[in-house]
């Protein structure tokens, strides 16, 4: 496992590598904007951790400079302010986890391997429903070229869907899917999932048959 | 003493200091004007006396005979106002108006030239007298010129010209008394822009006084935002010491779990129950204090805008949370439009709508709902969960009773005591209530501008 750290305090740094090496991990340390940018660039990490105060390039710059160069590994922001705004910026940027200063190195550890769990689980292949197309591997939609961000259920929602080659879904069947388990007040819930997930990728995508359930549009040839 | 204002005080001298000014004025004018007109007086005086100069002739035995007296009425008259006399060491020749009386000889009877002085003569009458002695020939003795004018007249002109130089002159004064107190409100009115400058200073940390202002203030606003700046690196140097403070104690804290933990497999329950007590209480307060320099921080950074895209807010939230362990198997529900707007900053509706999603997040089954309206100006945010319900009246009366975060403890009441903070320090409220969706419903509500 490779992973870069991103951080300017030497002390913190050398903590965070020394961590990660413990946990079995082969770590680099950057300890600038312009380093961090140019060793993520051309290495291949498994996951990396970016504290946002740098000098030279500050971290979400960074951030999106990777991903704009269609880097996707995934990225776990450290904030030292830890406000909600500042949360928001970075996963905006890309960022897929994040944790406040100070944290606990056990926690971090835990959450840069579900990190690397789940980016190892996502399968590559883009899926294109109509003018929709979900690229599952960077868990990122576009609607006609668009980009547009769903969330992991809203994900598997339409990752189930399309697996069912245009037969309509019960909600119930849909709830036991996404839940493992249903019950009738499931039936609001799953409305509510649509309700969203078209406010995000429009309303032609999936149909509504009424008192049968749900099915995708039949997609244009 | 109470200390007189800073514009009273440059009034009053304002004032004084034109008063006496005129009041100098006055003074001069008026003797100049009195020097003048007497001089007038005394010209016109000596030509009558020339007059009866040229009048004389001296008689064989030496007595001086005026042919032609001077024709003014008033020396006819008696006690006119207007006299002559003509004195000679035999006796004297007066004007009729002088009646029996006489004018009084000068002190000194050398003078060659004419002189004038006043005095008191005939009938009380307060004179002006020019007089002059004359030699006709080399041998009869000088003769004694005299004409005299009562000065009454002189007198009346001086006061009148007095009282219309006083009056003229205080309005003068009104004058330049308005003149100063505008130019005192002027050179003040800086320092009114700095009072309120200064508010915007005492409300937010994060604000400086921008320059502008004229030199003689300049060097005090640069004071000013040098203790400002020191004022705001000690409050971020204690913040970042409690939150230094707060990480450094988190270390032992974990190892103090793991004794607990210890303990509690060794069979020492109470032990155990004790140490978990004592860990669980200093780490909420160690919580509270993070999130109170957090919340602190956003408010002195959001000083700025105080207009917040609610919709924007929310997707930016619930992007973040669908991402956590919780949020990731739930559906957020938002019925917000996209023109609704919150009169906060961003940041602070973030941190307030952020702890309340979490919050729903954490207790919900399936479904979080978020909605936001406006009803008779006031708006009203709302979070609601389909989770098992809560201690209602609990949570409702530690809130009541003005619990501080950190005796709150984790939990809802943790996140609460911070949004109702916040909410307080925007103007806003908070109300709790049960869902229909089955768990806890928290509004938000604030009175929009119309």
């Amino acid at each position: 496992m490779r992973a870069l750290v991103v951080e300017d305090d030497p002390e913190v740094g050398a903590d965070l590598r020394h961590a990660l090496q413990m946990a079995g991990f082969v770590a680099d340390l950057a300890t600038d904007g312009e380093t961090a940018w140019y060793q993520g660039d051309v290495e291949d990490y498994d996951v990396v951790v970016l504290d946002l105060g740098l000098p030279k390039l500050d971290g979400l710059s960074v951030l999106k400079r990777w991903r704009a160069a269609g880097r996707n590994f995934p990225v776990m922001i450290l904030t030292a302010r830890g406000d909600w705004t500042e949360k928001v910026e970075g996963i905006e940027a890309g960022a897929d986890d994040y944790l406040a200063k100070p944290f606990a190195m056990g926690e971090l550890i835990a959450r840069l391997r579900g990190l690397i769990r789940r980016a190892a689980g996502r399968a590559s292949p883009i899926l294109t429903i109509g003018g929709l197309a979900l690229d599952t591997s960077r868990m990122i939609a576009t609607v006609d070229g668009a980009p547009v961000r769903l969330s992991p259920l809203e994900f598997r929602f339409l990752d189930y869907l399309t697996h069912q080659s245009g037969r309509v879904i019960s909600a119930g069947e849909i709830a036991e899917h996404l839940y493992g388990a249903g019950d009738t007040t499931d039936a609001n819930t799953i409305e509510a999932l649509v309700a969203r997930l078209r406010r995000k990728i429009g309303t032609s995508v999936i149909e509504t048959r009424r008192g049968l359930g749900y099915t995708l549009a039949e997609t244009t040839p | 003493m109470k200390p007189v204002s800073l514009r009273l005080r440059l009034l009053i001298a304002a004032m004084l200091a034109i008063f006496f000014a005129l009041a100098l004025a006055w003074t001069g004018l008026n003797l100049m004007f009195q020097r003048h007109v007497e001089q007038r007086e005394a010209t016109v005086l000596i030509r009558q006396a020339e007059r009866i100069v040229a009048g004389i002739t001296v008689t064989p035995n030496g007595t001086p005979v005026l042919q032609n007296p001077p024709r003014d009425p008033r020396f006819d008259e008696m006690a006119g106002g207007l006299y002559w006399q003509v004195s000679f060491p035999s006796g004297a020749l007066h004007s009729a108006s002088l009646w029996d009386q006489s004018l009084p000889l000068p002190a000194r009877p050398d003078a060659a030239q004419w002189r004038t002085r006043t005095l008191t003569g005939p009938f009380n009458d307060r004179l002006l007298v020019v007089e002059r002695r004359v030699r006709f020939d080399r041998t009869s003795p000088a003769v004694l010129i005299q004409v005299a004018e009562n000065d009454a007249d002189m007198r009346q002109a001086y006061a009148e010209f007095g009282w219309e130089l006083a009056g003229s002159l205080f309005l003068l004064w009104t004058v330049l008394a308005i003149a100063a107190w505008v130019q005192v409100t002027l050179g003040l009115r800086p320092l009114d822009r700095l009072r309120v400058e200064m508010e915007r200073l005492r409300r937010s940390p994060a604000a400086r006084l921008p320059a502008g202002y004229p030199s003689e203030i300049a060097p005090l606003i640069t004071a000013i935002n040098a203790l400002a700046d020191a004022r705001e690196s000690d409050l971020s140097r204690a913040r970042r010491r409690a939150g230094d403070l707060a990480h450094s104690l988190k270390t032992p804290l974990s190892v103090l779990s793991a004794q607990s933990r210890r303990a509690r497999a060794a069979g020492a329950e109470e032990a155990a129950d004790g140490l978990d007590r004592a860990i669980a209480a200093v780490g909420a307060t160690l919580e509270a204090e993070l999130t109170r320099a957090r919340s602190a921080a956003a408010r002195a950074a959001a000083e700025s805008a105080i207009d917040a895209e609610v919709l924007k807010v929310v997707e930016g939230l619930i992007g973040v949370i669908e991402r956590t362990e919780r949020g990731e198997t739930l559906v957020f529900h938002i019925d917000i439009t996209e023109d609704l707007r919150a009169p906060v900053a961003p940041e602070d509706l973030a941190e307030m709508l952020g702890a309340l999603i979490e919050n729903a997040a954490r207790h919900a089954r399936r479904l979080v709902h978020i909605e936001g309206q406006i009803n008779e100006a006031r708006l009203c945010l709302t979070v609601e969960d389909d989770g098992p319900g809560i201690d209602l009246p609990h949570i409702e009366a530690a809130l009541k009773r003005g619990l501080r975060l950190d005796e709150a403890g984790t939990g809802h009441g943790l996140g609460l005591a911070i949004v109702r903070d916040l909410a307080e320090a925007t103007e806003g409220d908070v109300t709790l209530g049960r869902s229909t969706l089955g768990g806890l419903a928290v509004s938000l509500g604030w009175k929009t501008p119309v």
